[in-house]
């Protein structure tokens, strides 16, 4: 270190703190995505010389009907994954959020699914979803429901929302530790107080804690959208775009577009559309935030 | 929190919550007492738990695939990347947050500009340059990104540590003749170990169970990591249920017990990026 502190001088040597992250971030992450920005206004087969062909990638995509219905899909599978992770996972936060025995435990149970990878939690509920051996069919069957059975991934009408309900199982127990942390935080005498005025469970619920949540669920719903939009691995071990691309959501679409078919310029034009979106979305969240006042309990 | 309360309700909340609680478990384990029945039974009877212990499956998954070989991949790739995020981004964050020098806020939120840029954005040029430089299908094409991509929360969630510890302990060693580097290495580090065990926690599970990239960037079966090669496996043996059942159970049962271990440390940090 003394050879740095020789060569560069005192002020110099700070800088090596930090020139190994920004090289890193400058060549993986900054450069490409200016590069992305580059490529959409080429027509490009991911070998040979782009030809420049201006805005015709982003006219493109305006008059892509399976990008359009992709966006369509995205926009639902987000809405989905919000009732789905953030509803039934603050429902759970509610109840677990009790100092009764074992509860600790089903708090851990359940998390689990969280600390999977996509690919296992897509696969397994292949099987779960399975027409002839799947396990909820046999549930449906065993309880007289054997009307509702079907070929989950497979019918049009139910695929989105089977797709969307693995997301939910596997990010519920995300969502309820934040809930449960948040609810952590609130003092007790809040509760005695309320207690003591004579007002229900219910009432209690939803005069005293979902206000306090509230900013909870303000970021929930911002991890849904952006992970909504850049959801990728579920899809694509479950149905990858199947049927009838039903449940073709933009990044299946991008990634179809770039590797399957060699439309890397129009796929490039794609992914700037997504990240314009995601952006969009963390700005207004991120102003919203800046303006908000700290709850002081 | 509502300790108090009659008998019938509790067993009523006891009921909701292990419902809950099955929702979430049942499949895991459905697939696990699956991976040790004959396909037979996989298929006339998917409920009922196994009439004989085929452990043999297990075996025949971990033959046929090359399951072993996945792990490695996992574990090399994973570790690398890891112990290079937190090296080079406690190094980031120290600077941020206790040193002073030109430019350093605009730097800073230049790096959390990557916390909200999606990765599909940074797939077609990455693979064209990696191909270019000929990295493509090595391990370098995953390592690279994956430490690059860690960097700004774990940077963030750096500097807030480091913004936490008292600043004389920096003067007195600075008295004492300690280099800046000798005074992060020495001091600083030891200090902020559970940061340090967040950050590993937090890359660990990010990176073992990435997708994206490890299946575009990777095509050599010797190379991959777990995630891509459950698929492959899957591709060849679909029909083959008991082997699928038994591949995604020696996969995820090891994640599971790691988990069921380490619970505290790493709810605490997977939530650590969203709480802060």
């Amino acid at each position: 270190m003394a050879f740095w502190q020789t060569r560069f001088g005192r002020e110099g040597v700070k800088y090596l703190f930090i020139i190994p992250a920004f090289a890193f971030f400058l060549i993986f992450l900054l450069i490409p995505a200016m590069q992305s920005i580059y490529y959409s206004f080429f027509q490009w087969t991911g070998l040979g010389k782009p030809v420049w062909t201006g805005i015709t990638n982003y006219i493109r995509a305006f008059k892509d009907e399976i990008f359009r219905l992709s966006f369509i899909n995205n926009i639902l599978y987000i809405m989905g994954t919000f009732v789905v992770e953030v509803g039934f996972g603050l429902l759970a936060a509610l109840i677990l959020n009790r100092k009764y025995p074992l509860f600790g435990l089903f708090r851990v149970m359940f998390f689990t699914p969280v600390v999977l990878s996509m690919v296992a939690a897509g696969l397994l509920w292949n099987f779960v979803y399975d027409p002839n051996f799947g396990v909820l069919n046999a549930i449906l069957k065993s309880i007289g429901l054997s009307s509702v059975t079907r070929a989950w991934l497979g019918d049009p009408s139910v695929a989105l929302i089977a797709v969307t309900v693995v997301s939910g199982w596997k990010y519920a127990g995300f969502y309820m530790m934040i809930f449960y942390a948040a609810l952590q935080r609130i003092p007790q005498e809040l509760y005695e107080a309320a207690r003591l005025d004579g007002a229900s469970w219910w009432t209690r619920i939803t005069k005293v804690t979902l206000p306090l949540l509230r900013e909870s669920v303000v970021l929930s719903f911002l991890i849904c959208v952006t992970g909504g939009f850049s959801a990728f691995a579920v899809f694509y071990t479950m149905t990858n775009g199947q049927p009838y691309h039903r449940t073709e959501i933009m990044t299946t679409w991008i990634i179809k577009q770039a590797f399957d078919r060699n439309n890397m310029g129009y796929a490039a034009a794609l992914t700037v559309f997504l990240v314009v979106l995601v952006l969009a979305f963390s700005i207004v969240y991120l102003k919203r935030t800046g303006k908000k006042k700290v709850i002081e309990y | 929190m509502y300790t108090r309360g009659s008998l019938p309700r509790k067993i009523g909340i006891y009921v909701i919550v292990l419902i809950m609680v099955g929702l979430m478990t049942y499949p895991l384990i459905w697939m696990i007492y699956s991976s040790l029945k004959t396909d037979r039974e996989i298929y006339l009877f998917p409920f009922s738990l196994p009439h004989e212990m085929q452990l043999d499956n297990w075996v025949q998954a971990w033959k046929l695939g090359n399951l072993g070989r996945y792990f490695i991949n996992s574990v090399f790739i994973t570790s690398v990347s890891v112990f290079l995020v937190a090296l080079i981004s406690s190094m980031a964050g120290y600077a941020f947050a206790r040193l002073t020098f030109k430019g350093r806020d605009f730097l800073f939120y230049t790096f959390l500009l990557g916390l909200i840029l999606p990765a599909q954005v940074l797939i077609i040029p990455l693979f064209t340059f990696f191909d270019k430089i000929g990295i493509l299908n090595t391990y370098f094409a995953l390592i690279l990104p994956y430490i690059a991509w860690g960097l700004p929360l774990s940077i963030y969630i750096f500097k807030s540590f480091f913004l936490t510890l008292p600043e004389d302990i920096a003067d007195a060693a600075k008295i004492d003749g300690c280099s800046l580097f000798g005074l992060y290495w020495r001091i600083m580090l030891p200090l902020i170990r559970p940061a340090l065990v967040t950050i590993a926690i937090l890359q660990s599970i990010g990176i073992w169970n990435e997708f994206l990239l490890a299946l575009l960037f990777i095509y050599d079966d010797e190379l991959k990591t777990i995630p891509v090669g459950l698929l492959a496996f899957y591709g060849y043996h679909n029909v083959n249920y008991k082997l699928v059942f038994s591949a995604l159970s020696i996969t995820t049962i090891p994640v599971i017990i790691v988990y069921f271990i380490f619970e505290k440390q790493i709810v605490s940090g997977l939530t650590a990026g969203v709480l802060d």
